[in-house]
């Protein structure tokens, strides 16, 4: 198991490398000189754009600039902040926690409401309830969050004023106070967050469940005596393998979909910051944040991958003999 | 064919219909008027690519939008107005944000724009946004998905490894990414972006099938009988790909639609005159407290097509559809 973490981690070494060529490339390469952007066509003294051009390291070559770039982002130094001077990691550390905590909300949510969804779709199949559901989901699918996001704003928070419209609880309220604020702030963008998602996860349950029902296992376990709770526990042990897949497939659109909903929300996550640091052509920012979102994901793959050994011992036995057949 | 889906793929032609024609089906300027004893078509000319033929100087100098009584008199009259009466630019702001009625069946816009007439116009562009990206995406996924397997070796490793990079990067990031560092917003830099965070599936699966194929029958009869690489893709597998690949692209379509809408929603689109179902939608969030139209019809015309173009892919895809019907 730990050979094959080490052997997992170290395979991404290639793709990490990758994610730091292609954000450089993309940000770095492109016939856009980010002075002539920052002084708006000239207005900087000559002076001030050889400082700024030295301190962005813009004379030398793109090797040697991505070469000093990445031996610096092996430190950990991605720079400074072009709006304030604060250190890039320290900005986006800042915001980090914001949409961390809005994903895994939205995460749970999908799976707490679609696997439910799709065993009852299993269990009646055909039946009125069910169709109507389908439906319904696929419908669900093609909300995009910024609609979804408007729309449960105006009932939600104009018309009924249930919940907040947007923002995050002042910090002055209580432990206990500041819990149920923090809650009724992120309910709307964890659900608009969740929407396209729900869909996707209920379908695959549905499907998987159905299989699942029809095996010998599960007539052989209530034959048993298995109570149908017991029962149900073997049909979802069975079914996490495309689950944990499907998990792979959501995060970069919830990486994605959390830069609309914060923005919407006026929630300070690491969403938000990379569009006001595009606005504002903070491009150390925008450099560190594009970076990040594809680590997260690439930790996000190497995360199911160990998931599968969790859960399915088929698996780990089969990749724990690789693992010696290479020795 | 399924009921649902035939309505899908009528949904789906009908909005790329309503896309094409919008200059004719919401204009304030007629489609047939008599100007200085000819006849001229001034909705005509805003049609794409067409609208050339139906240029006429005479016409664009005339004020449509002076009192009807003074355009029926004299030499200049009005003989056929559009179905929507209204152009998506034209402000009025005393019909500011006019409930749903029979004169403005969607309402107005805060600046007393037709709403119906806005979102017409807005489907062109997330249809030409759409399908421009879609198959841009396609075109560069399959190419290199095909190469990737027709030269082997360390080309096709590269390839993989490169895919495996860029499928990291979530789309609306790269997007957005890309769009940034470009330094320019609109509708090509939008097109190229959405392509470049959309081609990575297609090279995958293209990758795949042509790889189940290399060293069978029809791969060794093709290369016998002299067919180079390019021949050997293009002409015999490229049909085996056509309908899979179709139904991608139809996802694909959906998704971009998602991205282009997401982005002209955060003001990486067209700029503000020409509408989008995005900045339409953006511009609504300003007069949220205050009337629901604005909000409700763009995301309705956002769902149904998006939804229609998922039904479409899923009723052709290969699966349940397609075996009961043989």
């Amino acid at each position: 198991m730990i050979a094959f973490l080490v052997r997992r981690v170290l395979s991404s070494v290639p793709t990490l490398v990758g994610i730091s060529l292609l954000t450089f490339a993309v940000l770095n390469l492109l016939p856009n000189d980010p002075i002539q952007v920052w002084s708006g066509g000239g207005y900087y003294s000559a002076e001030a754009v050889e400082h700024l051009r030295s301190e962005l390291r813009l004379q030398q070559g793109p090797a040697a600039r991505y070469a000093s770039w990445g031996l610096a982002l092996l430190r950990g130094d991605l720079g400074r902040s072009m709006r304030d001077g604060r250190p890039v990691a320290r900005v986006i550390a800042s915001a980090l926690p914001w949409t961390l905590l809005l994903n895994l909300c939205s995460v749970i949510l999908i799976y707490g409401v679609a696997v439910p969804f799709g065993l009852f779709g299993a269990s009646s199949p055909g039946s009125i309830a069910d169709r109507l559901g389908r439906a319904l989901l696929i419908l669900l699918y093609a909300v995009p969050s910024f609609a979804a996001a408007l729309l449960l704003q105006q009932w939600f928070a104009v018309r009924l004023g249930w919940l907040p419209l947007q923002g995050v609880p002042d910090r002055a309220a209580t432990a206990a106070g500041t819990t149920v604020a923090l809650a009724r702030h992120l309910l709307l963008p964890t659900v608009c967050l969740a929407l396209s998602g729900w869909a996707l996860v209920a379908r695959y349950a549905r499907a998987a469940f159905r299989s699942a029902l029809g095996r010998e296992f599960l007539a052989v376990a209530r034959a048993k005596g298995l109570s149908r709770l017991r029962a149900s526990g073997h049909v979802v042990a069975n079914t996490a393998v495309p689950f944990i897949t499907l998990l792979a497939t959501i995060v970069p659109g919830l990486a994605g979909g959390s830069v609309i909903v914060e923005q919407i929300f006026s929630l300070p996550g690491v969403g938000r910051l990379y569009l006001t640091s595009i606005e504002a052509r903070d491009y150390p920012v925008v450099v560190g944040l594009t970076l990040l979102s594809a680590v997260l994901v690439l930790a996000g793959h190497l995360l199911v991958d160990v998931l599968y050994l969790v859960v399915d011992p088929r698996i780990r036995s089969g990749l724990l003999d690789e693992s010696t057949d290479a020795a | 064919m399924r009921p649902e889906s035939r309505l899908a793929v009528f949904v789906v032609l009908a909005t790329v219909l309503a896309g094409l024609l919008a200059p004719v089906l919401a204009n304030d300027r007629p489609i047939l008027a008599r100007v200085e004893g000819r006849l001229a078509a001034p909705a005509l000319a805003e049609l794409p690519i067409v609208g050339r033929l139906f240029d006429d100087p005479g016409a664009r100098v005339v004020d449509w939008d002076a009192p009807p009584a003074s355009l029926q008199t004299g030499a200049t009259r009005v003989l056929l107005m559009p179905p929507v009466p209204y152009s998506y630019r034209g402000i009025h702001l005393d019909e500011a944000l006019r409930p749903p009625s029979r004169s403005h069946l969607m309402g107005t816009d805060a600046l007393g724009r037709d709403l119906l007439a806005r979102v017409l116009h807005g489907a062109s562009l997330s249809l030409l946004v759409g399908f421009g990206a879609t198959a841009l995406a396609l075109l560069i996924g399959f190419c290199l998905g095909a190469l990737a397997v027709v030269r082997g070796g360390l080309f096709d490793l590269l390839i993989v490894r490169f895919v495996d990079v860029v499928a990291c990067f979530p789309p609306f990031v790269l997007a957005l990414a890309f769009m940034a560092a470009l330094g320019r917003t609109g509708v090509w830099p939008m097109v190229a972006g959405i392509a470049l965070s959309r081609w990575t599936t297609i090279a995958r699966y293209v990758r795949g099938e042509i790889l189940r194929h290399r060293g069978g029958a029809l791969w060794v009869s093709a290369r016998a009988a002299g067919a180079g690489g390019v021949r050997l893709v293009v002409r015999h597998l490229l049909p085996l790909l056509a309908a899979p690949l179709a139904v991608l692209a139809s996802f694909g379509v959906a998704n971009a639609i998602v991205l282009e809408s997401g982005l002209s929603f955060l003001g990486f689109g067209v700029s503000p005159p020409t509408p989008s179902w995005g900045s339409i939608l953006a511009e609504a969030r300003g007069s949220l407290d205050a009337a629901w139209w604005p909000v409700f019809f763009p995301s309705a015309a956002l769902v149904i097509v998006l939804a229609s173009l998922c039904a479409a892919a899923e009723s052709a895809a290969p699966g349940e559809s397609r075996v009961s019907r043989s």
